[in-house]
């Protein structure tokens, strides 16, 4: 469903992405790692429309991104979520769902309906399962910038998952958490995966990458030096030099 | 008399509070605008110049100069508004001093009871006589521009409670963020933008016809400058805070004797401070938010 095609982007003098290719399947999810600065999140940027490649293609569903705007990359189905969380401080947790799920369809009139006569329509009722989802039942009413951090990264989760793509890209979606959030993460990545989408999981955390992942793509240095099966990527000795050898030394 | 101060001072609130709704709203967007003067001068010349000369009733003036103002601005908004940032707000800058310059140049007169009347360049446009004419005192007058004052902030709330308000305020928080909820931005800024070319020019016909004169002078960057401390004085988080802002000026810094000679001195403090200390004014949204949720507490019990 999503081909990337000997990428590249350069900034200035530096190579942060360099001739990758990555094939994903609909319906997996894939992982890739690598060292800081590897060109990860800059993957994840070109493939949502941030800023332009500096040269190759991706074709997502049979169609080329390359002249689709940003926004017009969500319609298309493509959504994210950010290495350094992002979501609307100053709305509410429930409005920052509620405007992620209007770019999947026009909700205005329930919105509407809902703001002025407090009816709820299959809308509200799909964003309330959302917060339960997130295990945000209780915190709709809140402002974004009031949340916890480890809340914020759920309702991150949630908010891109409610413009219902087909394709979600999580940049290091557990930085920061702790063992029993990232078994919930965990958990809430299998559930998306089973509601029909295709993952991209940039991550740090071994554990999880490996227990989740069906393929794993390893990057240095802005090119792609292994890709394959979670077991085979850990017996990998190029992998093992260039990335896991690093923590697993110290 | 005194009455009659203490009115114009209360209708001069009024009008200046419409020129810093219009900034507020493109504050609210994320957009720093140094300009709106010239939606308040190009819409006071030409409500003016409809009154006077072409004998129009009022309300039309008021449509016609504001209407304008809100074409202009769309126009400037779709030239600029894909530029962003400091990039925008120079640009708006450039415009608001080129509809000045261009206000000295415009002479259109004619002659109406064996007198010269209308825009005269550098002379000003004076016997706007729209209010003498008609017999309107200064307490209807005043009513006046707070009916429409009202009903640009009924507007305005409806707005904030609408997607589109949503919107706006996203942009203003997080452009990129929007971008990648689906929505495409310069759509929605360019909306703004005509939106408040339109507020800003209400308030520019009503203050024509309020001091019955008018020169290219009053539309200087001044006036624009001043409509956006008002926001992030008041505050973004709600309607009300430019409003504040406004009062905060002239209400009291103009009003107070002792503090005439230094006003500017005080109101240049004054920003100063707000933006250091709370740089999205005193009711910025979290107060605003804070506030809803107690008198929601209220309610309820
Ligand atoms: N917007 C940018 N401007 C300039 N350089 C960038 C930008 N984004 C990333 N880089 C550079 O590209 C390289 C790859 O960065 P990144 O994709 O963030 O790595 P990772 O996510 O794997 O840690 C780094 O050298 C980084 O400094
Ligand atoms: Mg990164």
């Amino acid at each position: 469903m999503l081909e990337v095609k000997s990428l590249s982007k350069n900034f200035g003098g530096v190579k942060a992405v360099r001739e990758l290719d990555l094939a994903v399947n609909a319906g997996d999810i894939i992982g890739v790692i690598g060292p800081n600065g590897s060109g990860k999140s800059t993957l994840v940027n070109l493939i949502s429309g941030v800023f332009p490649a500096t040269a190759g293609e991706i074709i997502f569903q049979g169609q080329s991104l390359s002249k689709l705007s940003p926004h017009a990359r969500v319609k298309a189905g493509v959504a994210r979520t950010f290495q350094n969380i992002r979501l609307f401080p100053g709305l509410t947790v429930w409005q920052n769902l509620w405007v992620a799920r209007n770019s999947a369809e026009d909700t205005r009139a329930e919105g509407i309906s809902y703001r002025w006569f407090r009816k709820s329509g299959p809308v509200k009722n799909e964003i309330d399962a959302m917060l339960e989802f997130s295990g945000l039942a209780d915190k709709g009413d809140e402002l974004a910038s009031n949340l916890a951090f480890g809340e914020q990264r759920r309702l991150e989760l949630a908010r891109a998952a409610a413009t219902k793509p087909s394709l979600l890209l999580l940049d290091e979606p557990a930085a920061g958490m702790n063992h029993d959030e990232i078994r919930d993460l965990d958990r809430r990545i299998r559930q998306l995966r089973q509601q029909g989408m295709t993952i991209i999981l940039i991550e740090h955390v071994m554990d999880l990458v490996m227990g989740i992942t069906d393929r794993i793509a390893v990057l240095n240095f802005g090119s792609k030096i292994a890709e394959g099966e979670p077991a085979a990527i850990q017996e990998n000795k190029s992998v093992q030099e260039a990335y896991l050898g690093q923590s697993d030394d110290d | 008399m005194p009455n009659d101060y203490l009115l114009t001072v209360i209708s001069n609130i009024g009008m200046i509070s419409l020129i810093a709704l219009s900034a507020y709203l493109l504050l609210i967007s994320g957009e720093i605008s140094f300009g709106q003067q010239a939606y308040f001068g190009i819409s006071a010349y030409a409500g003016a110049i409809a009154t006077t000369l072409w004998g129009w009733p009022l309300w039309l003036a008021l449509l016609f100069g504001s209407s304008l103002a809100a074409l202009a601005a769309g126009f400037v908004g779709l030239l600029t508004l894909r530029i962003s940032g400091l990039y925008f707000s120079i640009a708006t800058l450039a415009f608001a001093e080129m509809v000045r310059l261009s206000l000295f140049k415009l002479t259109y007169q004619i002659e109406i009871d064996g007198e010269l009347i209308g825009p005269n360049g550098a002379e000003g446009f004076g016997e706007i006589r729209w209010i003498f004419d008609n017999d309107v005192s200064v307490l209807e007058y005043t009513l006046l521009i707070y009916g429409i004052l009202l009903l640009v902030l009924f507007f305005l709330v409806l707005i904030e409670r609408s997607r589109l308000g949503m919107i706006f305020r996203m942009l203003g928080q997080d452009p990129l963020l929007t971008r990648v909820q689906g929505l495409n931005p310069v759509r929605y800024k360019v909306t703004a933008a005509i939106l408040a070319g339109f507020i800003a020019g209400l308030g520019g016909t009503l203050y024509a016809h309020s001091f019955t004169y008018i020169e290219p002078q009053i539309f200087n960057m001044m006036l624009g400058v001043h409509a956006l401390a008002y926001g992030l004085i008041g505050g973004l988080g709600t309607v009300l805070g430019p409003l504040i802002g406004v009062a905060i000026d002239i209400g009291f810094l103009e009003s107070v004797r002792v503090i005439q000679g230094y006003r500017m001195v005080v109101f240049g403090g004054l920003v100063a401070l707000m933006l250091i200390f709370m740089p999205r004014g005193i009711f910025d949204e979290k107060r605003v938010y804070w506030l809803k949720s107690i008198a929601r507490r209220w309610f309820r019990a």
